[in-house]
């Protein structure tokens, strides 16, 4: 008797469950997607032709253009003001009978894909993106080949839109195939390009650049930098450098190429002016320069100049007569801080003038 | 130990292969190529001259060929000697291949590059040897593995050659590397 109760409580908890289940799921949404401009046509539930409907969308009219056939709504050209969440209500009680979540897209276009190893010999990493949005959900395949085999791909965890994949040799005369498929529910478009190991090597650029000056040496600066720390094995793949400088008053860079160094020392650098240096990375064989390095200003040593004592060279009259000029720009205070020799020569700047046009 | 020669013959080793350098790249990271790789492709004309263009390596070449391909643990655990004799091997072979490919054009242009690229080869080849000989180290008796080639038609015989040069290429770019390390080796 009790088994007989029990299996009976069972059979209605089952109805009821179903029975509810199947209430449900005209209230969960279902996902519709469509193309931008094309005319789309929803389906309340699984009603018959001759069923007659009304429907909303969140939670108003349907404003937009459309025309009704039976159980389905018909909307022409539509465009991302379509979007929304629409159901549908069984006349003439107006019971709801399907939610439809419509999502207006396009379909992926060609992804543009670039690869780059700054991380040589270890592995490479290839970034791409979709140069026109596509307003619904879109995933990426990525697929590498070299010499018939698949390679492993790794989602990059920091970057969107990139993966990371492990060197399998080095010095491989194959080339890499790299194919990346844009795919969402309204089609797929994909990419593939081909390159070979050594000509995606582009280094990070060099770190801590740091540039001082010389004591007593009005002409130099000493350079120095650090490889970037993303190179991985700097002692068996060296690195050489570009070192560029100006002053920042000159738009003229001045080059130098640097193997096997992490310093320098710029000797011909213009007295008293401040400098502007970068440093840039390369494989001593293979791949690209790296970018430009982050910019370092330094200025050359000067004297410092002498305390200002009673007895200056330049003597002013201290009584005020009416005089025109005001007296803000008194010489004592406006003087500016340069070295003696620059104080001396622009005192005496007749007769040297032509040693100042030699130093400059 | 003779430490003076292996000293010398390292950068000797070094000049070599920059000047033969077959692929490099400018300031602005333009691929140049050398007179002779441009040479070769231009004789072996399209679709050899093409960018991208890779065709399936034959059987007859990967076999006698040694690639310059190798996984990194193992670049990096070779042994002096071992390291040395695998350079060694490959230019003896890439010497003869070059030579071949010199006497059968009948491009009179490519016929003189070509055989001055390998008057570079074969002091690179000298270089080695000497810096093996110093070291200690046996060299490898020539092999003759001038088998009986199979014959080929024209079209298999410029992929063959396309594949010479592409091996080179790798070859040259690897023993600049292979320097490095020996040279930090030796020194340490």
């Amino acid at each position: 008797m009790a088994n007989l109760v029990t299996s009976l409580c069972c059979v209605v908890l089952a109805a009821v469950v179903v029975a509810y289940a199947q209430r449900r799921s005209q209230l969960v949404a279902r996902n519709q997607y469509e193309r931008m401009g094309s005319d789309v046509t929803m389906q309340c539930g699984s009603l018959d032709n001759d069923a007659s409907v009304s429907w909303k969308v969140n939670g108003t009219d349907v404003k937009a253009q459309h025309r009704l056939e039976g159980p389905r709504l018909v909307l022409n050209e539509v465009d991302l003001g379509h979007n929304g969440l629409y159901s549908c209500f069984q006349n003439p009680h107006g019971e709801r009978r399907d939610t439809i979540y419509l999502h207006i897209g396009i379909p992926p276009r060609d992804p543009t894909v670039t690869c780059r190893s700054n991380t040589y010999p270890k592995g490479f990493y290839c970034s791409w993106h979709q140069l026109h949005p596509t307003y619904i959900p879109t995933t990426f395949e990525v697929d590498v080949q070299h010499n018939q085999r698949s390679l492993e791909v790794q989602k990059d965890p920091d970057h969107k839109n990139r993966c990371r994949v492990r060197f399998p040799e080095v010095f491989s005369s194959y080339p890499y195939k790299v194919n990346v498929t844009a795919v969402n529910a309204l089609g797929k478009a994909s990419t593939t390009i081909s390159f070979e190991e050594s000509s995606i090597v582009k280094p990070d650029p060099p770190e801590r650049v740091t540039a001082t000056p010389i004591r007593f040496n009005a002409r130099r600066l000493e350079v120095s930098w650090q490889s970037p720390a993303t190179w991985p094995d700097i002692d068996n793949f060296p690195l050489k450098y570009f070192l560029r400088y100006r002053p920042l008053i000159r738009e003229q860079w001045q080059h130098v190429e640097l193997s096997d160094s992490t310093s320098h020392t710029i000797t011909d650098a213009y007295a008293g002016k401040e400098y502007i240096i970068q440093v840039a990375a390369k494989d001593t064989e293979i791949g690209t320069w790296s970018d430009w390095s982050v910019a370092v200003h330094a200025t050359p040593w000067i004297e410092d100049p002498l305390p200002i004592t009673s007895t200056t060279e330049v003597d002013f009259p201290t009584e005020t007569k009416t005089s025109p000029i005001p007296s803000s720009n008194a010489p004592q205070k406006a003087e500016p801080p340069v070295g003696r020799a620059a104080r001396l020569l622009t005192f005496f700047s007749p007769l040297l003038l032509g040693m100042l046009l030699l130093f400059m | 130990k003779n430490t003076v020669f292996y000293q010398l013959f390292i950068p000797h080793c070094s000049i070599h292969l920059s000047l033969y350098f077959l692929f490099t790249n400018d300031a602005e990271g333009r691929l140049h190529q050398s007179q002779v790789a441009v040479f070769l492709l231009t004789y072996l004309g399209p679709p050899f001259n093409e960018k991208d263009f890779s065709p399936p390596r034959p059987n007859s070449t990967a076999l006698s060929l040694p690639s310059a391909a190798t996984r990194l643990e193992l670049w990096h655990g070779l042994e002096n000697q071992a390291r040395l004799a695998q350079n060694q091997k490959a230019y003896s072979v890439l010497l003869a291949a070059v030579r071949e490919l010199a006497r059968s054009t009948l491009c009179p242009a490519l016929k003189t590059s070509l055989l001055h690229f390998c008057t570079g080869l074969d002091g690179l080849l000298g270089s080695i040897s000497a810096l093996m000989t110093t070291l200690g180290y046996a060299l490898p008796p020539p092999s003759a593995n001038m088998e009986m080639r199979p014959t080929m038609n024209d079209f298999a015989k410029k992929v063959e050659g396309f594949w010479i040069l592409r091996e080179l290429q790798s070859w040259l770019w690897r023993s600049a590397k292979d320097f490095n390390r020996l040279k930090k080796r030796l020194r340490g």
